[in-house]
């Protein structure tokens, strides 16, 4: 095991999970001081009838004040502001945020202004610009990949600068975070599939990273088994209860695994599709993970051998010698995509020539790739990376990904001279 | 009220003299290289017109101060905080993680990844810094000191490795 000779890991988040792990609601609320909550959600999440499933487990012992459901795909500066003007208006005192990413990270906003009495939330930007403990605030995630119910970050973009605010304090964890299987029994299974990746991502990368430590190590290795024994059961049967929790319960992991080890080139080069292409961010880490770790093998190679154990188990891992086993470990992850690719009738991408739209034009075209290799550069995860990467190497891995075709290792080596 | 002194860390004035010679010296490489360099050259063309930034240790410094002025030169600004507004703060935490990372005990990414540094200001030109910061290490460093400083050991051409190293090596003490 590495131990380096310093490293930090924090997770404050009271972590409530199970099947009916949302009527513990009140219940908590009470316990934080509060009683009168905004519930923030997204209109597809709503649509899909989970907020019903929230009020209906709060039955009469919560008084909801209000339910906005304005959140928009991308977290956006006037909503948060607009919000937070509904949260004053109505008396509220605590959020209850249901929903992905964006409306965590609308409710972090809404927070920062509710609870510092502010309206100008760009006062509160970089990390460490707030210096006190904020309103309570209850994450429910909606879908199992994003770890975003246990991360310290915010990300909310003022589209009329055309920029994106970074918030980062461990003031913006959320006080509890609830993980309720019945939120994600109805996720379709491409989406169900590509989120998992996304939590698969995020626990591998913060596990060969630079940042790596023994605590994120072992919430890593135990959320890297648990998506691997569970998520191709719920592809078959997605009202599986068990796997479904257990899913959720793997994203969370990995979300405080990589909170505190950080992720690094899948995800500069994700964020940079995503941001170029407008591709799922789950796609895009599914496709670029086994990429990632055959660009640092040279450098990582002992710890993606380590990998092995949580990606195939005990049998297989022991059967193979430790030369090998890196490649073993980069091969399950393929296969791995492979498995999903063909479960879900095709709907889980393994190349990006593979992603279309609606209209059948490919989402990510060859020609976009030098526009989403200048973007990465800018990205900070790749500080975390072991290998450093120019522009030429962002160039050359996302041709491989882009084609489907294995990244020619032997010049990743070549150019450590 | 009872009024409490503020602990201040010790001065250790021989390793405030070291950072403060090595501070100078790679401020000045800097623009000495935004002059020879091609690729230091793209990096500052990146950044916003009259862009500054600093490398240096909390809570005292010492500190250096690099900035691209409106005509897009990049001009090493002494250092010295106070003198000027800074966009980008990258701070080492304490005298000593400088004094580790600048006897390259430590590596940048290392650092950074022990959460020994404190990035304050847009994430993209915090990377074009680092990669003008890595730049100049190899221009500065022999070959054996600088593959502990950075991450990779750039394959260059042997006009980079001798003519511009040394007109850059001239630049950097004459201060232009």
């Amino acid at each position: 095991m590495y131990i380096p000779e310093y490293y930090e890991f924090c997770c404050r988040v009271n972590m409530v999970a199970g099947h009916d792990a949302l009527e513990k609601i009140p219940e908590l609320l009470v316990s934080m001081g509060a009683s009168n909550p905004m519930v923030l959600t997204d209109k597809g999440v709503r649509a899909a009838g989970l907020v019903d499933i929230l009020i209906t487990a709060m039955a009469d012992k919560l008084c909801i004040k209000t339910i906005e459901d304005e959140v928009p795909p991308d977290s956006d500066l006037k909503v948060v502001n607009r919000l937070a003007g509904v949260y004053r208006e109505k008396g509220c005192d605590a959020i209850i945020a249901i929903g992905g990413g964006s409306v965590l990270d609308t409710a972090k906003g809404i927070n920062i202004l509710v609870s510092e009495n502010s309206d100008d939330l760009l006062q509160f930007t970089g990390a460490g610009a707030l210096k006190r403990k904020l309103k309570p605030l209850i994450a429910i995630p909606t879908t199992a990949g994003t770890g975003s119910e246990v991360t310290i970050a915010a990300v909310i973009a003022d589209h009329e600068k055309n920029r994106k605010m970074i918030f980062g304090s461990y003031f913006l964890l959320p006080d509890v975070a609830i993980i309720d299987s019945r939120m994600t029994l109805t996720l379709p299974v491409h989406i169900t599939a590509a989120t998992a990746m996304d939590a698969m991502a995020h626990a591998v990368e913060s596990f060969v990273m630079l940042s790596k430590n023994p605590l994120s190590d072992a919430h890593a290795t135990e959320a890297i088994g648990l998506i691997c024994r569970h998520l191709p059961r719920v592809i078959q049967d997605p009202q599986d209860k068990e796997g479904r929790l257990a899913l959720a319960t793997a994203a969370t992991l990995a979300g405080i695994a990589f909170s505190n080890a950080t992720v690094g080139m899948v995800h500069a080069l994700g964020h940079s599709v995503g941001s170029v292409c407008h591709v799922p961010h789950g796609t895009c880490m599914a496709i670029l993970l086994p990429y990632g770790l055959e660009y640092n093998c040279h450098k990582v190679e002992e710890r993606i051998a380590d990998l092995l154990l949580p990606l195939a188990g005990a049998d297989l891992y022991t059967r193979t010698p430790q030369k090998d086993r890196a490649a073993a470990a980069i091969a399950c992850i393929r296969q791995l995509n492979r498995d999903l690719n063909q479960s879900t009738g095709g709907a889980h991408a393994v190349c990006f020539k593979d992603i279309k739209d609606r209209e059948g034009n490919l989402s990510v075209p060859e020609n976009s790739l030098p526009q989403i290799a200048q973007t990465a550069l800018g990205d900070g995860t790749l500080f975390y990376n072991p290998e450093d990467m120019d522009y030429d190497d962002c160039l050359r891995v996302l041709q491989a990904a882009w084609e489907g075709i294995p990244l020619n290792t032997r010049t990743s080596k070549e150019s450590q001279r | 009220m009872e009024t409490f002194v503020e602990i201040k860390p010790g001065r250790k004035p021989l390793q405030r003299i070291y950072l403060g010679t090595m501070l100078w010296f790679v401020g000045r490489a800097i623009q000495a290289a935004a002059r020879v360099d091609n690729q230091v050259k793209k990096e500052f063309q990146s950044m916003p017109p009259n862009y500054t930034f600093s490398l240096g240790a909390f809570p005292n410094g010492p500190y250096m101060v690099v900035g691209k002025n409106d005509r897009g030169k990049a001009t090493y600004l002494g250092g010295d905080l106070s003198k000027q507004p800074v966009d980008l703060e990258m701070t080492l935490k304490s005298m000593e993680h400088l004094f580790v990372l600048f006897t390259f005990r430590e590596s940048t990414p290392t650092a950074n990844s022990r959460d020994r540094m404190i990035v304050n200001g847009d994430v993209p030109q915090a990377c074009a810094a680092v990669r003008i910061l890595d730049i100049v290490q190899v221009y500065l460093l022999p070959k054996f000191i600088a593959r502990l400083a950075i991450k990779r050991y750039p394959k260059w051409s042997l006009k980079r490795h001798t003519l511009d190293r040394t007109l850059i090596l001239i630049r950097t003490l004459i201060g232009i």
